[in-house]
């Protein structure tokens, strides 16, 4: 499917199980997200994670609900029932989209600026470096005995530096290679729109609709 | 006032993937800490202690790139990475990460994208606050809470954004003042 229709489809659904408290619907979502993750081979690993971690928190917070508010039965399952539901509906979106082709399509269908699609594509790529970068900024403090904590200002200063810095290099290569801001664009890789994207993405939101304000528990 | 180019983009990116980074390390911590207050039913307290760290991109990339909208854009960014390398709570991390940027942005935007100092960025902690938390009444139930534990947990949660979102950002921004990367805050 569209990864910017897939990723509207999703906002749209966590959205209004926010505002709405229907639990039966919840579960639907869940069963539809679960079939789908199995369809699509998400590994056992992963699933299993995608469970417990929920699991843990929407105990402790229905728990709390109950220790130290005054929530009814109905909503306490609401609220457990809608944490699944959106750690399932993430889990279905990111284990079958890659963030290149979000970027792609969101570029293509979507119209976002060229600018922003290639600097977050820029950006993204330095993942690993950015990660390697953070530990080295932490050693080389230790090295003169400085201990950098999350609440340490010379951790963010540094950080803050070495963006600057590959920020201005990247914008540079990008210009060095071609990249004109605003200026139009012929792309390598087309992402598809084909009309039945549009039928699964209004069918759901029609299902979704009709489970909400059915009158369902 | 300044428009966006691919040099800005590409830094606030950079910006919220450190800090998301960041904040990974300290994932443990939270883990630790919610556990020790769950049983007493005060885990969302956990939350409200460390919601500091995870909305402090938005002031951050407000208050260095002073473009409208950087605020909003770095901490949405900081969802993106999040939802996407090992982050869970998938669609509601962005929906979380918009709300947040919009709340920090809103302290910005109200002193018109003019003054960088104490007072913009108290009033960015407290819109971020309010935003934040009125989201969580809807989405988390909040709204259920004995009145007493309400006021309890937003106190909580404003003094952990003004920490880290005002107080750290500002001692940042000083530093940055001073290595002449940043114009000296003399409004």
């Amino acid at each position: 499917m569209n990864p910017t229709l897939k990723l509207a489809l999703v906002l749209i659904i966590a959205l209004e199980i926010s505002f709405t408290q229907v639990w039966t619907v919840n579960v639907a979502l869940l069963v539809v997200c679960f079939i789908l993750m199995i369809a699509y081979r998400v590994k056992l690993k992963r699933l299993l994670w995608l469970t417990l971690v929920p699991l843990f928190f929407a105990t402790a917070l229905v728990w709390s609900l109950s220790l130290q508010g005054s929530a009814s039965s109905h909503f306490l399952i609401v609220i457990f029932t809608r944490m699944f539901v959106y750690v399932y509906m993430g889990g279905v979106f990111t284990q079958t989209t890659e963030p290149l082709m979000l970027t792609r399509s969101l570029e293509q269908n979507a119209k976002l600026p060229s600018k922003f699609a290639y600097g977050f594509l820029a950006a993204f790529n330095l993942l690993p470096k950015i990660r390697t970068e953070v530990a080295t900024i932490r050693a080389a403090a230790l090295m003169r005995g400085q201990v950098l904590h999350v609440w340490s200002p010379q951790l963010y200063f540094k950080v803050i530096l070495v963006a600057m810095n590959w920020s201005d290099q990247l914008a540079s290569a990008m210009a060095s290679h071609g990249f004109v801001e605003g200026a139009p664009r012929t792309h390598a890789v087309t992402v598809p729109l084909p009309k039945w994207n549009w039928w699964v993405c209004g069918m759901s939101l029609v299902a979704v609709q009709l489970g909400l304000f059915w009158g369902l528990p | 006032m300044k428009g966006w180019h691919v040099r800005d983009i590409i830094f606030v990116t950079i910006l919220a993937i450190f800090m998301g980074t960041i904040f990974f390390v300290t994932g443990p911590l939270y883990t630790v800490l919610a556990a020790a207050l769950a049983p007493a039913g005060l885990q969302p307290l956990a939350n409200e202690l460390l919601l500091g760290i995870w909305v402090m991109a938005g002031p951050l990339a407000g208050f260095i790139i002073r473009i409208p909208g950087s605020a909003t854009l770095g901490e949405f960014l900081g969802a993106v990475v999040e939802m996407f390398f090992g982050g869970i709570w998938g669609a509601s991390t962005l929906i979380s990460g918009a709300l947040q940027g919009i709340g920090s942005e809103l302290g910005f935007a109200l002193t018109g994208y003019k003054h960088y100092g104490w007072f913009t960025l108290a009033l960015s902690s407290l819109t971020t606050a309010i935003v934040t938390f009125g989201w969580d009444m809807i989405k988390n139930g909040y709204a259920s809470y004995h009145l007493g534990f309400m006021a309890l947990l937003f106190v909580v949660r404003l003094l952990s954004i003004f920490f880290f979102g005002g107080v750290l950002t500002k001692l940042i921004a000083n530093l940055l003042v001073r290595a002449h990367v940043l114009p000296s805050a003399a409004h």
